[in-house]
Formats: C-alpha cells, sequence, structure tokens
C-alpha cells in the first residue's frame, strides 16, 4: 500500500470514528464492513476528507481506538471478525489513558484471561515496528510502552516470569524479543526521524525501569541477549543525534550497565569497558559535562536570585533566623543518572579518563546549531533531561569572559555544590558518588599526570557553603593552578565545613582516602606541587579536635579511630616523606610550626586513644593503632617544645613569632629521630564489588524510579508527528 | 590552463632571442652585458656602473633595429611552439641535461684562466679594449655566466641590475641548472622581482617558479604567500589585475599540480645535499662547455639538448597525467592553507582576551579541537624535512609575551617522510591509547629514572601489533571486575613505593633523622636552580627554559604516536597581526653575513631563524630552542648576567664556563656588527635571548634600516653593548674582551669583501616595498656605507674601537633599558 492512499485510509479512519461513535448502536461488524466501504469512498474522494476535531470532546462518544482496545480485552481474537483490525489498529492515535488505566484496571486473574489477545497486540507491535510508515511505528511504539508499563503495574507481585508470559508469552518470547531489539536498534542507527529515535529510547528507558529494582527485571535478559550497546554508541558517536539524544542515551547505558551487576556477566559491562572510540567517548563526556553544568548554571542563578539586592538579602537574614535551613531554598534537584554514568564510564572504561580532560570539544568549533526548526520534538517525551536545552541551544558560545573547561573541572564545581548539603538522602547518595568517582580518578595514573600537569592550569570557582565564621571568599581572585589544587581545595572544604551533629563518617573516610591517594601519587612522581599546604593541616587538626570533642556521641555509631588513623598517617606522610614531594624546605618547616602550635590536639588524641586502647574495651586494638601512630608527632612536640620554651627564656620573650618558632625548629631538626612507619604510602584501591554494592543498588533503584516518573509518552502530539510523517513519504 | 599557454609564450622568447643574440648578431649584444663583469668584479660599483649605462646607451643606439625584429620573431613564433616550450621549461630538462653532462665533462682550464683573468681586469679602459677585440671571442659575460664562478647570487644581481632581456631570459633559463636550496634563498627576491618589476624580468622568472612549484608543494605555498604579501603594498587596483596576484591565483587553483611523480625521485638523487661547493662547480662547469658547444654550432642548440627532452616529456606528461588526477586531491595546497587558516584564526581570537591566563586556557582548548582533525595532509613549512603534522600537544602551547598581539609558540609533533605528496597520511592514533603502554601502572615505578622510563617505552615497539594485545588486556582487566575472578583477586594489593617495601623487609624499626628529610629536601630543590618558577604573567619562561632534548622526550613519552620510529618534534611562533617581511629580510642578511663568515673562516656566531611569511601581517617564526630572552633570565633569577652565567656553567676555570664565556663573545660580536650593519632597534633585553650554551641571540628585527621605535631618539649607539655583557666577557681588561673586538674586525672585513652579497638582497627588496625599514630614499646608501669599503684595515679597527667605546659608554642604551623597564616591565 503506498503511502498516500495510506494516508487516505488515516482519514478515513477519523471519519469512521463519527460515523461509528454516533451510530452507538451499530455492531462491530457492521462498523468494519461499513468502514471498508467508506474506505473506498475515502480513497475516490482523498481531498475532501476532513475531520472535524470536536468530535473527541464530546465524552459520550468513544475514540475509535478505545473501541478497538475494549476489542481486545474481549477473551476472543479481535482479528476474528475483522481480519484486517491489527493493521488497522496501528494507524490510530494511541490512547495511553486509556490502555494504561484498562490494564491497571483488570485483576491478576482477569489479566490471565485475555493473554492471549495481549500477546497477540505486543507481537502485533512489533511486526509493526518494521512497517514502512512512521504513523505505525509511532503508534506501535507508545502502545508498546502502554503496555509494558500497564501488565507491570498491575503485577507488581508477580515474578518477572509472569509478566514474559503475560506480554509475550514463553514459546514465543525469545524470537519476539529478538525481534524487537533488532527493530529498535535499526530504527535507531537508521537516518530515519528523530522523533522516532527519540520514541525509541524512551520505551527502552521504559522497559528498564518499568521494575524499581533493576535487577528483578527479567525482561532486560533479552536486551542483554539482543545488545543494542553499538546503538547507543552510534547516538553518542554522531553530533546532531547526541545533541538530540544524547542525554536518554547516556542514562540507559548507565541502567543497562547496572542490571545484575554483581551477579552474572552483563555484556554491557564487557562491552563500555573497552569502548576506545575518542568521538564516542567524548560525545558522552560532552552530554555528561552539559547536564553537570546545566545543574551548576542552575544553581548560581538561584543563589544570585536569593542573594541579589538589599531587601532580599535583609529577608533572607530574618528568614533564616526562623527557618533553619534557609538555603534549602536553594537546592536544585540533583541528578543521580548521570552521575551514575560519569561513575560507570570513569570505573568501567579506562579511556574515558582522557575525555576528562578533554576541553569541551564542541566550543570554538562553529557550530551553528543545525537550525532546530520544530523545537517542539527536540524532548518531545521529555524524561525532562535538565541539560535539553543547552544541548540544542549553541554549544558553548564564543566569549571572551567564558573560560574554557572541561568536564572534569565541570564536575568539581558540581560536587562543590552537591556536598554543600548532605542532609537530604538524595544529596547525601549524590555526594557520596561524586567522592567515589573522585577517589577513581584519584587512583588513575592518567588522571593523576592530567591533574598534576603544571602546563595545564585552571581557575576553578568552587561552591563554598556561606558560613559564620568566614566571609564569602573573593574567589576571583583565585590563582590559576594545576586541577589538583581544586581538588585538594574541594576536601578541605568538604573537611571544614562537615563537622555536625549528623556526623557522615562514610564521607570523611572517603576525603581523607582521596587526599592521600594524591599524595601517595606525589611521592611517588616527585611532583612538587605549590600548594598551601598549612590549609589542609589546619583542616585535618580541626577534624581531629571534633572527633575528640564528640567523642561519646560519635563513638555510638562510628568507628572514629579509623578516620583518626587516616589523618594521623596523612601527617605521617608529610613527615617522612614530606622530602619527595614539599614545594620549598621552608614548607617542611612550616609542618612542624603547625603541629607544635596545635599540639594540645594532639596530645588529647593521644590521651584519649591510650585510655581507650589499655581498656579492655571494643575500641582497644582501633585505638592502639592510633597510639602507635602517633610515635612521630609526639616525637616532635616533645623534641621541640622544650627548646621553644628555653629560646623564650633566654631572650624574655613572652610570646613566641612565628619566625621566631621557625627559627627554633629549623636549628633543632639534626637531634629529631624519626621512626619510619610501614605502608604509609600504600592503599587499598577501590573495589565497587563487595563494600559499594548495596550502595549502588540502592542508588539504581532511585534512579529506576526518576526516570520512570519522569518518563511521559503522551507529551508527543499526534499533530507534531503527523506534521513530520506527511512530508516525509 | 589558458594562463599557462600565455605566458609559455615568453618562454619561448626568451629561448629564441638568446639563441639569436648567440648565433645572429655578432656577439655584440653580448659585449654589452660583458661590461657587466667589471661591475660585478670590481669593488668599487659607482664606476663600473656608469661604464655599463654608457655601452648601454650605445648599443641600443646601434642595435635597436634588430631589437625589434626579435621582438617580431618571437611574436611570430610564440603561440605556434607554446606547447612544446612550457613543457620543456616546465621539466626541468635543462637542468638534468646539465647535470649528466657535467658528469663526462673533463675541466676545460684554459677557458678558466681567462675567466679569472677577466675577473682581474676589471678597469672600465680595459673592458673598452676589449669590447672592440673580441668579436672573434664571442661573449665575455656568456664566459662568465658559464663560469664556475657564477652562483646564484650573480645571477640574481644580474637579473636585477640587467636592463638587457636577452641577459634576463637566459638567466631565467639559468635559474634551473642552480640547486634549489641555493634559488630557494633567494626565493623572496625572485618573486618580489616579479611582482615589482618590469615584464621582461618577469617573464624571465615565471618558468621557473612554475617548474618548481610543480615539483614541490612546499614551494607552491612558499611562493603563494610570499607573492600575497609582496603584492600587498600595491595600490589595491593594481594588485588586483598584477602579475604576482595572477601568479598566485595559478598556484592555488591548484593547476600546478606536481606533472609526474616518477621523476622527482630521480631527479633528487643526482643532486648532492652535502658539500655545496664541489659539486656545483662541476656541475657549472660542465654546463658552460656544453653550452659553448652549442653556442658554436649555434643552431644546433634546440635540437641537440631539448628536443630529446620535450618528446620524453611529452610522454611523460601524458602516461601520467591521469594517475596524477586520481592521486592527487583536487585542491593540493588546500588542507595546508586551511591549517594555518586556522592557526591564524585562534591567534586572532586570542588577542581579544584580556590576560594571559585567559590567553593560554583558550589557546590549550583551541589546539586540543585542532587535534581532533589531525594527522591531516599538512606540514610546517618552518622545517627541512618532509613531514606529516600528526598532533600538537596542546597543553605543551604557550603564549608569548606581548602586548597587544598573541604570538604564541605551539609544539608540533610530525612522522618525518620521504616524499610528502606519495606518502599516505598517518593514521588516527587516538589520544588514549598512550594508556595502553602504560598498562603497568599498578607497578611500582617511583625511584625510576628517566632512562628507565624511556626504555619501558620503547619496550612497545609497534603499535599495530599491540592492537590485539590491548584488547585481551581489556578483557583480563575487567575480569577482575567480575565475580567469580574477584574473590580472592589480588588486585587490592596497594601501590608498593620502593622505600616502604624496604621499611617492611626489615622487621627493626628503622629510623630517620629529621634532620635528613629535611636537608634531602633543600637539597633536591637546589640541585634543579635551572628551572625557572611558574610566572602567570609570563608563561613562555618556564617552557622555553626546558632543556629541547627534556621536552621531546617528555612529549614523546606522552603522544600516541612517540613509540613510531620517524617520530619528531616542531616547534613554531605563530604570529598573527605581526609583519614578517622585514624579519624575512633579516633572516637573509643573517644568513648571508653567517655563510659569508663561515667562507672567511670568522669564527663569528648568529643564528639566523627560519621565517614563513604567510601574509602581510601574519607569519611562522622557527622558534630558537634552548634560549630564553635575557630579561626573563634576569628576572626568574635575579641575578646579573655574569652570576647566572656562575651559576649555570660553573666557577670561572671550569670548563663549561670558559666555553660559555667563547660562545657568549663570539655571538656577541656577530650580533653587534648586524645590529650596526642593518641598524637593528628597539634592543631591549626582552628582544635578546640567551641560549643554553651561552650565545646570545637577537630577535625581533622589527626596527631595523631606516625605521626605529617612535624615534625618539634613543639607541643613537651603534651596537648594544651593556656593562653586563662586558663583566661576562671578563671585564675590559680581560683577553676575552680584545678577542671580542678582534672578532668584530674580522668579522667586519670579510662582510666588507661581499658587501655586494649583502647589500644586494636588501636593495632588490625595497623594490615596490612600503615597509617602513626602506623609509627615506638613502637607505641603500647609508647602509653600502656601513661597510667603509674606503677604509684602511687600521682605520676600520679604531673605528670598531670607537663604536665598542661609544656603544658602551652610551647612556642612550641604559635609558632606553630604563624606558623599557618603566613602561614594558622589561628588565
Amino acid at each position: 500500500m503506498g503511502a498516500p492512499s495510506l494516508w487516505g485510509t488515516a482519514l478515513c479512519e477519523r471519519k469512521l470514528q463519527l460515523f461509528s461513535s454516533s451510530s452507538s448502536t451499530c455492531s462491530f461488524g457492521r462498523v468494519t464492513t461499513c468502514k471498508q466501504r467508506l474506505c473506498t469512498m475515502a480513497q475516490a474522494e482523498k481531498k475532501g476528507g476532513l475531520l472535524r476535531k470536536s468530535s473527541a470532546s464530546k465524552k459520550s462518544l468513544k475514540e475509535k481506538v478505545v473501541l478497538m482496545y475494549d476489542e481486545i480485552f474481549m477473551t476472543e481474537d479481535p482479528s476474528k471478525c475483522s481480519p484486517r483490525f491489527w493493521e488497522e489498529l496501528f494507524l490510530m492515535k494511541v490512547n495511553l489513558e486509556y490502555l494504561e488505566g484498562k490494564l491497571e484496571s483488570l485483576d491478576g486473574e482477569e489479566l490471565v484471561k485475555i493473554k492471549d489477545n495481549i500477546n497477540c497486540l505486543f507481537q502485533h507491535c512489533i511486526q509493526a515496528l518494521g512497517e514502512e510508515h512512521p504513523i505505525r511505528v509511532v503508534n506501535a511504539l507508545q502502545t508498546l510502552c502502554a503496555l509494558i508499563r500497564g501488565v507491570h503495574q498491575k503485577n507488581k507481585s508477580t515474578s518477572g516470569f509472569d509478566i514474559i508470559n503475560m506480554l509475550v508469552g514463553f514459546d514465543k518470547a525469545e524470537l519476539c524479543m529478538k525481534n524487537l531489539m533488532e527493530s529498535l536498534d535499526s530504527l535507531l542507527c537508521a537516518e530515519g526521524s528523530e522523533s522516532l529515535k527519540s520514541l525509541c529510547l524512551k520505551l527502552l528507558l521504559c522497559l528498564v525501569t518499568v521494575t524499581d529494582n533493576i535487577s528483578q527485571n527479567t525482561i532486560l535478559e533479552y536486551v542483554m541477549i539482543n545488545s543494542i550497546f553499538e546503538a547507543i554508541l552510534q547516538i553518542l558517536s554522531n553530533p546532531p543525534s547526541r545533541r538530540e539524544h544524547g542525554y536518554d542515551a547516556v542514562v540507559l547505558l548507565a541502567l543497562l550497565v547496572n542490571y545484575r551487576k554483581y551477579e552474572s556477566v552483563n555484556p554491557y559491562i564487557v562491552k563500555l569497558s573497552i569502548v576506545d572510540d575518542e568521538a564516542t567517548l567524548n560525545g558522552m563526556g560532552l552530554v555528561i559535562a552539559q547536564a553537570l553544568s546545566e545543574y551548576n548554571r542552575q544553581y548560581k542563578d538561584k543563589e544570585e536570585e536569593h542573594q541579589s539586592g538589599f531587601f532580599s538579602a535583609l529577608t533572607n537574614m530574618v528568614g533564616s533566623m526562623f527557618i533553619a535551613d534557609a538555603d534549602e531554598k536553594i537546592s536544585v534537584q540533583t541528578n543521580e543518572a548521570i552521575l551514575l554514568a560519569l561513575y560507570e564510564a570513569v570505573h568501567l572504561n579506562r579511556n574515558f579518563i582522557t575525555v576528562l580532560a578533554q576541553s569541551h570539544p564542541e566550543m570554538g568549533l562553529v557550530t551553528v546549531p543545525v537550525s532546530p526548526v520544530p523545537t517542539t520534538p527536540v524532548t518531545p517525551l521529555g524524561t525532562t533531561p535538565p541539560s535539553s536545552d543547552v544541548i540544542s541551544s549553541a554549544e558553548l558560545p564564543l566569549d571572551a569572559d567564558v573560560q574554557t573547561s572541561n568536564l572534569l573541572i565541570t564536575f568539581l564545581k558540581y560536587s562543590s555544590i552537591v556536598m554543600q548539603d548532605t542532609k537530604d538522602e538524595h544529596r547525601l547518595h549524590s555526594g557520596k558518588l561524586c567522592l567515589i568517582i573522585l577517589t577513581c580518578i584519584a587512583e588513575d595514573q592518567y588522571a593523576n599526570a592530567f591533574l598534576h600537569d603544571d602546563n595545564v592550569n585552571f581557575r576553578v570557582n568552587l561552591h563554598r557553603m556561606p558560613m559564620r565564621h568566614r566571609k564569602k571568599a573573593a574567589d576571583r581572585n583565585l590563582p590559576c593552578r594545576p586541577l589538583v589544587c581544586a581538588v585538594l581545595d574541594l576536601m578541605v572544604e568538604f573537611i571544614v565545613t562537615h563537622m555536625m551533629k549528623e556526623f557522615p563518617m562514610d564521607l570523611y573516610v572517603r576525603c581523607i582516602q582521596i587526599v592521600h591517594k594524591l599524595l601517595c601519587y606525589q611521592k611517588k612522581c616527585r611532583v612538587r606541587l605549590h600548594y598551601t599546604w598549612r590549609e589542609l593541616w589546619s583542616a585535618l587538626i580541626n577534624l581531629l579536635k571534633f572527633l575528640m570533642s564528640n567523642e561519646t556521641v560519635l563513638l555510638a555509631k562510628h568507628n572514629i579511630f579509623t578516620l583518626a588513623l587516616m589523618v594521623v598517617n596523612l601527617f605521617n606522610m608529610f613527615i617522612t616523606y614530606g622530602d619527595t614531594f614539599l614545594p620549598t624546605p621552608s614548607s617542611y618547616d612550616e609542618l612542624y610550626y603547625e603541629i607544635i602550635r596545635m599540639h594540645q590536639n594532639f596530645d588529647n588524641l593521644y590521651s584519649m586513644v591510650l585510655r581507650l586502647s589499655t581498656n579492655a574495651g571494643q575500641w582497644k586494638e582501633p585505638a592502639s593503632k592510633v597510639t602507635h601512630a602517633l610515635v612521630n608527632i609526639r616525637a616532635i612536640i616533645n623534641h621541640f617544645s622544650p627548646k621553644i620554651e628555653s629560646y623564650a627564656a633566654v631572650n624574655h620573650i613572652a610570646q613566641l613569632s612565628e619566625d621566631q618558632v621557625l627559627e627554633v625548629v629549623r636549628s633543632n631538626y639534626d637531634t629529631l629521630t624519626l621512626k619510619l612507619q610501614d605502608g604509609l604510602d600504600q592503599y587499598e584501591r577501590y573495589s565497587e564489588q563487595h563494600k559499594e554494592a548495596a550502595f549502588f543498588k540502592e542508588l539504581v533503584r532511585s534512579i529506576s524510579i526518576n526516570v520512570r516518573r519522569n518518563l511521559a509518552f503522551n507529551t508527543l502530539s499526534q499533530e507534531v508527528l503527523l506534521k513530520e510523517f506527511s512530508t516525509i513519504s | 590552463m589558458g594562463d599557462a599557454i600565455v605566458d609559455a609564450a615568453p618562454g619561448t622568447a626568451l629561448d629564441q632571442s638568446s639563441g639569436s643574440v648567440l648565433q645572429g648578431n655578432g656577439g655584440t649584444p653580448l659585449s654589452i652585458i660583458r661590461e657587466g663583469v667589471g661591475e660585478l668584479a670590481v669593488i668599487d660599483p659607482e664606476v663600473a656602473k656608469k661604464a655599463c649605462e654608457e655601452v648601454l646607451e650605445k648599443v641600443k643606439l646601434m642595435h635597436g633595429v634588430s631589437m625589434d625584429s626579435m621582438a617580431k620573431s618571437d611574436d611570430s613564433s610564440g603561440t605556434e611552439s607554446t606547447p612544446h616550450t612550457n613543457l620543456e621549461l616546465a621539466n626541468g630538462e635543462v637542468g638534468d641535461g646539465c647535470e649528466i653532462k657535467c658528469l663526462d665533462d673533463s675541466p676545460s682550464t684554459p677557458s678558466r684562466i681567462q675567466e679569472e683573468d677577466e675577473n682581474t681586469a676589471n678597469t672600465v679602459k680595459s673592458a673598452r679594449r676589449r669590447q672592440k677585440n673580441n668579436s672573434a671571442k664571442q661573449s665575455w659575460l656568456l664566459r662568465l655566466f658559464e663560469s664556475k664562478l657564477f652562483d646564484i647570487s650573480m645571477a640574481i644581481s644580474y637579473l636585477y641590475n640587467s636592463k638587457e632581456p636577452g641577459v634576463q631570459a637566459y638567466i631565467g633559463n639559468r635559474l634551473f641548472c642552480f640547486r634549489n636550496e641555493d634559488v630557494d634563498f633567494y626565493l623572496p627576491q625572485l618573486l618580489n622581482m616579479y611582482i615589482h618589476m618590469d615584464e621582461d624580468v618577469g617573464d624571465a622568472i615565471k618558468p621557473y617558479i612554475v617548474h618548481r612549484c610543480r615539483q614541490s608543494i612546499n614551494f607552491s605555498l612558499q611562493c603563494a604567500l610570499l607573492l600575497g604579501a609582496y603584492s600587498s603594498d600595491m595600490h589595491i587596483s593594481t594588485q588586483r589585475h598584477s602579475r604576482g596576484t595572477k601568479l598566485r591565483k595559478l598556484i592555488l587553483s591548484d593547476e600546478l599540480k606536481p606533472a609526474h611523480k616518477k621523476r622527482e625521485l630521480p631527479s633528487l638523487s643526482p643532486a648532492p645535499d652535502m658539500g655545496l661547493s664541489p659539486s656545483k662547480r662541476t656541475h657549472q662547469r660542465s654546463k658552460s662547455d656544453a653550452t659553448v658547444s652549442i653556442s658554436l654550432s649555434s643552431n644546433l642548440k634546440r635540437t641537440a639538448s631539448n628536443p630529446k627532452v620535450e618528446s620524453e616529456d611529452e610522454e611523460f606528461s601524458s602516461s601520467t597525467e591521469s594517475l596524477d588526477k586520481s592521486f592527487c586531491s583536487p585542491v593540493r595546497l588546500a588542507p595546508e592553507r586551511e591549517f594555518i587558516k586556522s592557526l591564524m584564526a585562534i591567534g586572532k581570537r586570542l588577542a581579544t582576551l584580556p590576560t594571559k591566563e585567559q590567553k593560554t586556557q583558550r589557546l590549550i582548548s583551541e589546539l586540543s579541537l585542532l587535534n581532533h582533525k589531525l594527522p591531516a595532509r599538512v606540514w610546517l613549512p618552518t622545517a627541512g624535512f618532509d613531514h606529516h603534522v600528526v598532533r600538537v600537544p596542546h597543553t605543551q602551547a604557550v603564549v608569548l609575551n606581548s602586548k597587544d598581539k598573541a604570538p604564541y609558540l605551539i609544539y608540533v609533533e610530525v612522522l618525518e617522510c620521504e616524499n610528502f605528496d606519495t606518502t599516505n597520511v598517518p593514521a588516527r592514533i587516538p589520544e588514549n591509547r598512550i594508556r595502553s603502554t602504560r598498562s603497568v601502572e599498578n607497578l611500582p615505578e617511583c625511584g625510576i629514572t628517566h632512562e628507565q622510563r624511556a626504555s619501558s617505552f620503547t619496550t612497545v615497539p609497534n603499535y599495530d601489533n599491540d592492537d590485539e594485545a590491548w584488547s585481551v588486556d581489556d578483557i583480563g582487566e575487567l575480569q577482575v571486575e567480575l565475580p567469580e575472578m574477584h574473590t580472592n583477586s589480588c588486585d587490592n594489593i596497594s601501590q608498593f613505593s620502593v622505600d616502604s617495601i624496604t621499611s617492611q623487609e626489615s622487621k627493626e624499626p628503622v629510623f630517620i633523622a629529621a634532620g635528613d628529610i629535611r636537608r634531602r629536601l633543600s637539597e633536591q630543590l637546589a640541585h634543579t636552580p635551572t628551572s625557572f618558577r611558574r610566572d602567570p604573567e609570563d608563561p613562555s619562561a618556564v617552557a622555553l627554559k626546558e632543556p629541547w632534548q627534556e621536552k621531546v622526550r617528555r612529549i614523546r613519552e606522552g603522544s600516541p604516536y612517540g613509540h613510531l620510529p620517524n617520530w619528531r618534534l616542531l616547534s613554531v611562533i605563530v604570529k598573527c597581526g605581526d609583519d614578517l617581511r622585514q624579519e624575512l629580510l633579516a633572516f637573509q642578511v643573517l644568513k648571508q653575513l653567517q655563510s659569508i663568515w663561515e667562507q672567511e673562516r670568522v669564527p663569528l656566531w648568529i643564528k639566523p631563524y627560519k621565517i614563513l611569511v604567510i601574509s602581510a601581517d601574519s607569519g611562522m617564526i622557527e622558534p630558537v630552542v634552548n634560549a630564553v630572552s635575557i630579561h626573563q633570565v634576569k628576572k626568574q633569577s635575579q641575578l646579573s648576567l655574569l652570576d647566572y652565567f656562575l651559576q649555570e656553567h660553573g666557577n670561572y676555570t671550569t670548563e663549561a664556563f670558559l666555553t660559555a664565556q667563547r660562545n657568549f663573545v663570539q655571538s656577541c660580536a656577530g650580533y653587534c656588527l648586524v645590529c650596526y650593519l642593518l641598524q637593528v632597534k628597539d634592543r631591549h633585553n626582552g628582544n635578546i635571548l640567551l641560549d643554553a650554551d651561552g650565545h646570545i641571540i637577537h630577535i625581533d628585527f622589527g626596527f631595523i634600516l631606516s625605521s626605529s621605535p617612535r624615534n625618539l631618539g634613543f639607541e643613537t649607539s651603534a651596537f648594544k653593548l651593556t656593562t653586563e655583557f662586558v663583566d661576562v666577557m671578563g671585564g675590559l681588561d680581560g683577553d676575552m674582551f680584545n678577542y671580542y673586538k678582534m672578532l668584530m674586525l674580522q668579522g667586519l672585513i670579510a662582510a666588507r669583501k661581499h658587501m655586494d652579497k649583502v647589500v644586494q638582497i636588501v636593495e632588490i627588496m625595497q623594490q615596490g616595498s612600503q615597509l617602513p625599514c626602506f623609509h627615506g630614499s638613502s637607505t641603500i646608501r647609508n647602509l653600502k656605507e656601513r661597510f667603509h669599503m674606503n677604509m684602511t684595515e687600521e682605520q676600520l679597527q679604531m673605528l670598531i674601537d670607537q663604536m665598542v667605546d661609544g656603544s658602551m659608554r652610551s647612556i642612550t642604551t641604559k635609558l632606553y633599558d630604563g624606558f623599557q623597564y618603566l613602561t614594558n616591565g622589561i628588565m
């Protein structure tokens, strides 16, 4: 059937709707015969066939398609009395609400009764995907979405296998699903309509997220066997398609990778880890960067809005007196899905690390955005990707004020925002994931090389939490430094700002680990970073102080000794290996100065761990480890304190200046002996498998729910599609 | 092709005219030309010039008729024989033919002796006498042209000075016999003559240019660029229709694509690249003999040597043409021009950014984008070998110090190849591929020296074979992720450093002295005093200070192409918004002086750096490696120049210091002479580099000859010689200072001897030029005067002493440095 005649049929269909709904007494059989007659009539007078829109608004009138749905929900085969039933079905606009609602209203047993028809519908949907005319394909895709969701909603309690049976039927499942995946694959790869591709991705996302726990979604087995990985990659590697669908593709990939990650061999994991095509990886990086930077931008806008003007500043002040967390207002919904994608890419694919360092590749290239003529179908059925507008609008303007950036910088800024507030669970998850990603980065050789590259300097404006005791830093004057400085700043910032009752122990541990890993790299490669280490030292000492002053509260929940041990060992790193990575001799002196200046904290810590390690309590062992680790710090304090006192006494100075103390330190090194401790520069490599499995399961669950919630199929108006496809043929 | 046909006609004319001159006119036209010999060899050119003009006048009167008839015959035969001659000229068979002959030619002593005779005899009188007597001897000028002494410099000089179309045409033909490199040096002169001088000169030059353009894509590019740049001084309306513009269009239109590839290879081999004089001499001698014999049996000329060539050529061109078409992309210069254009565009965009830092960042990211388009069929014209550009290590690029423009320095990774045109463009290796060689990243790598690390890199010799191993490697890695493998994987073993392993082995607690740690720290830092600190306001200082070899090694290590044996690193300064034509002129003069001093065995050291003029306001410069400006040295080290020398090279008595000092003196003397002769101004410390061996190198010849910066009246001294410089030389009474003055004297004497070679370069470029260095009418005269032809050696010595004295005492030098410090912060 040629396209024009098909068109004619479609119009004829609408006519029939009017006809059949007005004469409600007609039996189905009569309608269909009538329809056939009319059909030929319509073909004869194609042009005259105009439809009246108002028809659908009348409640009493049922759409033709609804009637057809009703037919499916009967027990007998709908095609029995009208052999062209399926053919006609996909010519009609899908009524998702009705279909889903109907499926939902049925209980399990009722559903079982019409299983054959549902199977039939499913199969025909798949068949229709191969059809020539896009309208049929669109309708089939939408029907599939509704079907999958509807059946799932109904059967939350039933097992996955039942769902497969219900949808496809066990006997045909394998072949059917294979066909489905192949059709989707070819639709995604073809030079076809963008809305169609978008719809395919939505269907896949729908399929992937129907269950809360992705690993229980047994239907995904078929997606594993019939991989659409290549299609996803193709979307990412091709700039125009990436612009349109990149976000969905990345989210889909991130979710697929998490299917039964720990139990079986997931081909998506295998494939993702060996991708080495630059264009694809860059495309993926770009999608992530854009989503993250869009978040950063939104946050900044809100923040500015929040702070602008004297009056608002005042009300803000007043408001903050009453509302505990005033900055709750500036929270923007975080995007864990994209963060998960970043994590999987960094964690699984070592080639992706280079993408982190890539300057935003679109920048500078003259990308006149390929005239987004129909602006509506860009995100027609949106999972409402927050980045969609950036992606479609010009990619980073050639503005002199816009600093060049890369994914890593964007990510660091994003992290600094997310980590400000870890109170609500989403943000805690996001913050944790950020730290995990940073952990992976800090372990990677290439990433480290880039982070420490003295030639590549950036000015990274991290977001700092406004706090009472410090001014909003004049961060415009930040020096341009290697990126690792920004990472360290971020860690220091975190350490300083999260000493609270709800102590995020886990995040602190990760934070210290990241610093440790960076130091190990610097020691190993003899990188002398010009960083103000003093900030880190004082932050660490303050952390120890906090741990001790809240000992009783914290000990009830956490093993604070592991954290204390890590902090002390960071100091030991500096003390014993400082010569390999400190920038100047005087920075070594400063380290001693800082330790001596804050000796009270170390003394207190020592007495605390000594107390607990002598008591035969549950903390005996971890506490005694800390006592051992403190040996050098104590040696330093014990060595220099009397010397400083005597210097003060001899020179009759009550309060020694910093320079004087440093002078004493410098002249008394030689009589101090330190103990070399084991394994200071060793660390446990990050492994997701055991420790993080639970976290990721939970994370994926929340992402799934979120994605599903945002998926909306019916937003795509039939008119837009009709408009688009009427011109194609 | 229409253009080519039209232009070929003069080619025939040239051949015929020279032929007819030789046979028909009883040698008189040639005898006129012969007078030029006097001009060349005579030390005082003025006299010779006068004589020459006199004779020229006469002959014009006498032979006006015959000239006319000659021109007529040109016109009539020109259209007919166009295709043949076109091929003949374009294929360089003339040159090949003479080379072949030179091989089986025995030295012809008698003629040589006579030539030398003639060179010494240079008074107008003797020339006149000979003119009368030479009816039998044909032509002295021709003899000169065919003599071994006749080199490219003379050829250019005659081309420029001679008003005789026959001579010009002959020289145009002779260009084919010179080595490509020799002619290349005078390319700016040739093209400037082509653009700005009369028809005849242009017609004489064009065939050669066209021929060379067909041979080499690089030559085509250079020609096109220079033609554009040197035409730009013309008025816009005349420019559009000028010869230069037409030729440029022809080259860019790609009609001069290589006519034959097979030919190129053999033609390369007979021209030896090494020593210049021996091969050249035999070559020319043979040529002269050949032409002498031809000129005797006049009519044979075309039939004896050329017809064979022609027929061969026709065959070749017809048979290979189809091949070529398939070989070559439609517009072969397009990628390169695109490459240059994008580099310039980057420069333009950088100029809009306010701070150095932003510029640097922007530069890096722009280059990383450029990288995505590489490798491509592009090359760096400043390099001396055929290659393809494969990658720009973008993180290494730096913005150079400049107030309002944004010149920047990039490093460029290239793969050397035998022939640019025939070698395929290397395949792209993704950036991340380098990681395959780093897959040992879990291993302790800490204390490993550079050599060790380098050797670990060479263990991955061939990338192609690596391909499979790499994917296998990946799967292996991956399995760690999978559950079965993971349970007792050793992946969790942390990174051991050498230090901690040793500490683990011994059960006894290891004690270390805090003092040792502190001492090691200060020692290690003291060990690297030569590295500069990073300064956001002067990002190039650190980059330039890093020893070149070190940089090459480092970049090679980080490059996905680094493992390839033909990998090379080049660097280039991209200048956008600067006119480099003066720089090019300075380069030529420096190069000429360098070769003069080499020839005369004066150990003066100068470093001409290559210039690529892209247009009248853009270009590229080959950076001097291992060199930083004295300003940077002083600012970074906070030491006096002498103390810096001591720090860098060791104490007074060490070998290293003495060598560096000698280098300093030799280069200083060289550049003092250059500065004096060329009147190089704007000599602040930012424009004087100091290299790792102690040489100084002057850069930035923006103010030379008749131009000086804003004419403030500073820098009145002959050259810049500060007390700091003298201190490095060991003070006023030291031996080295005397050596310095002696070198200057020797250098000046040597330069004086070859003054014409130097002046000629400048003089030709003055033609049609609006460059500030030619401002005023007396530029050339003043230049000549600075060679002090009329002084005795004693007088010269006095002059040198005076100049040195004056420069040392010069208040204006100090003032200028102070002025620079105040206005530009240059120390």
